[in-house]
């Protein structure tokens, strides 16, 4: 799998981890994203069962097991957290983090030795070290537990399933054609996404945070006026198409 | 098609069957107190057969408890085979880590994790080759206790000759009851005891 450092300071550093060329061809492609301190680590959406050994190599190349303390669910889907199985056997002192509402569904992949941190409705800060996040409610886009992570220092958001694109395997990290963009992304965001009202409640307080970078689960990451652009473009977009088909 | 059961897969079809096996015995345990009412509505043309229902009681009894217990013992096997089955998984995808990030500076930092689930992988295994071994102890036993049911509808069968004719056909049909159902349990025995070779496989 391929690294990519996207933000770096005396207190933490961001890094995606994406791109596995050794990827079963049938699984959607998936960034993950981690967070370095100084003694921990947190791992966001970890990624599914079939990605487990590459991410679990990848990150050993970056820091020792044992600063894995922390893992991100943004909400409870296969490609999001179906490795936890098998994080529950290599990490003996590690907490989830993940939306209270899914915590009875994400126990059947299997956790005996992980905590259990359910994330309040309103959301809730972590500390790790000299690193703030916070988690930032995203309800129904698309689970109906649904967090982003934002980082006020590195002004990252991590968007999870908001942003993201269906493209190919080896496709740059970084969007560089906007409007070109778009067209990766509207099938995904009108079908997956299931209501309006939620979406334009999350641009609005999105609208509110300094971000420099948009980070989604599956694509590519926005950076600058993209992150503007995709606001812009996301509000207008009329999303929970099938079920507006079916009312007609 | 049996033998291809993965084995955590092959525990859950043995506890199924053994649970098709209670439902045999409950029925056997119903043929003997029907036969029971029988031999005594037949009054002394069927007094010999009076005895014989409370073996073929006792055999449904034993079957039932018998049966229950293979069942437990099964269900236990299968839910520790998929256990096993996780902590061989997360194993061979730490060796894969091993020599993916061999050259990483980190890579030793995985030994903890490494050990300890080889510990709990080495735990499961015993338990499981214990419980296995109980496994095969109950279903020998049990088919053991079947055998008598070949003699039971045997004599039941002579019995019934001796009974008067309006009564005959019913106690000849206690003594079909009993084979039928024998046969039937034996059945399941047979084939969950060929399924254990697979458990067997995977505990070596």
């Amino acid at each position: 799998m391929k690294t990519f450092k996207i933000f770096e300071n005396d207190t933490h550093q961001w890094i995606v981890i994406g791109r596995d060329p050794d990827k079963p061809n049938l699984i959607i492609d998936t960034n993950q994203y981690i967070v370095i301190t100084k003694d921990n680590c947190l791992l966001m959406d970890p990624g599914g069962i079939e990605l487990f050994s590459a991410m679990l190599a990848t990150v050993i190349k970056l820091i020792p097991v044992e600063q894995i303390t922390h893992l991100f669910a943004s909400h409870q889907d296969p490609d999001i957290i179906s490795s936890l199985g098998l994080w529950d056997q290599a990490l003996n002192n590690a907490t989830l983090h993940s939306p209270w509402l899914w915590e009875g569904f994400i126990r059947h992949f299997g956790m005996e030795n992980i905590k259990f941190n359910g994330i309040p409705d309103e959301g809730n800060c972590l500390k790790l070290d000299g690193a703030s996040l916070t988690f930032f409610p995203a309800h129904y886009l698309h689970s109906s537990g649904n967090f982003n992570v934002y980082d006020p220092e590195a002004k990252i958001l991590m968007s999870g399933d908001i942003g993201a694109a269906i493209e190919a395997a080896d496709a740059p990290m970084f969007v560089d054609n906007f409007e070109e963009h778009t067209r990766k992304m509207e099938m995904f965001h009108r079908r997956w996404m299931p209501s309006n009202k939620a979406k334009n409640d999350w641009v609005a307080r999105a609208r509110q945070l300094d971000i420099d970078m948009m980070c989604p689960q599956h694509g590519r990451i926005f950076k600058g006026d993209d992150v503007k652009r995709f606001l812009d473009w996301f509000e207008e977009l009329e999303v929970g198409i099938l079920e507006q088909k079916s009312e007609e | 098609m049996e033998d291809n059961y993965n084995y955590f897969v092959a525990a859950a079809v043995i506890a199924a069957k053994l649970n098709e096996a209670t439902k045999v015995a409950k029925n056997l345990s119903l043929t003997a107190s029907n036969a029971r009412a029988v031999a005594l509505r037949a009054g002394e043309g069927a007094a010999g057969f009076k005895p014989l229902t409370e073996f073929i009681d006792r055999l449904a009894h034993v079957t039932i408890i018998s049966s229950r217990e293979i069942n437990t013992l099964a269900a236990n096997l299968s839910k520790m085979a998929a256990n096993k089955f996780r902590a061989d998984s997360a194993i061979s995808r730490f060796n894969i880590v091993y020599k993916k990030a061999a050259q990483s500076e980190h890579i030793h930092s995985l030994d903890e994790s490494y050990t300890r689930t080889k510990l709990h992988q080495s735990e499961l295994s015993n338990g499981y080759s214990k419980q296995l071994l109980k496994l095969i102890s109950e279903l020998e036993q049990l088919k053991d206790e079947l055998r008598t049911a070949v003699i039971l509808a045997t004599l039941s069968r002579v019995e019934a000759s001796q009974a008067g004719d309006s009564f005959q056909e019913q106690l000849n049909n206690v003594a079909e009851n009993v084979e039928v159902s024998a046969g039937q349990i034996k059945e399941y025995l047979t084939s969950s005891l060929q399924l254990v070779g697979i458990l067997e496989q995977e505990s070596t």
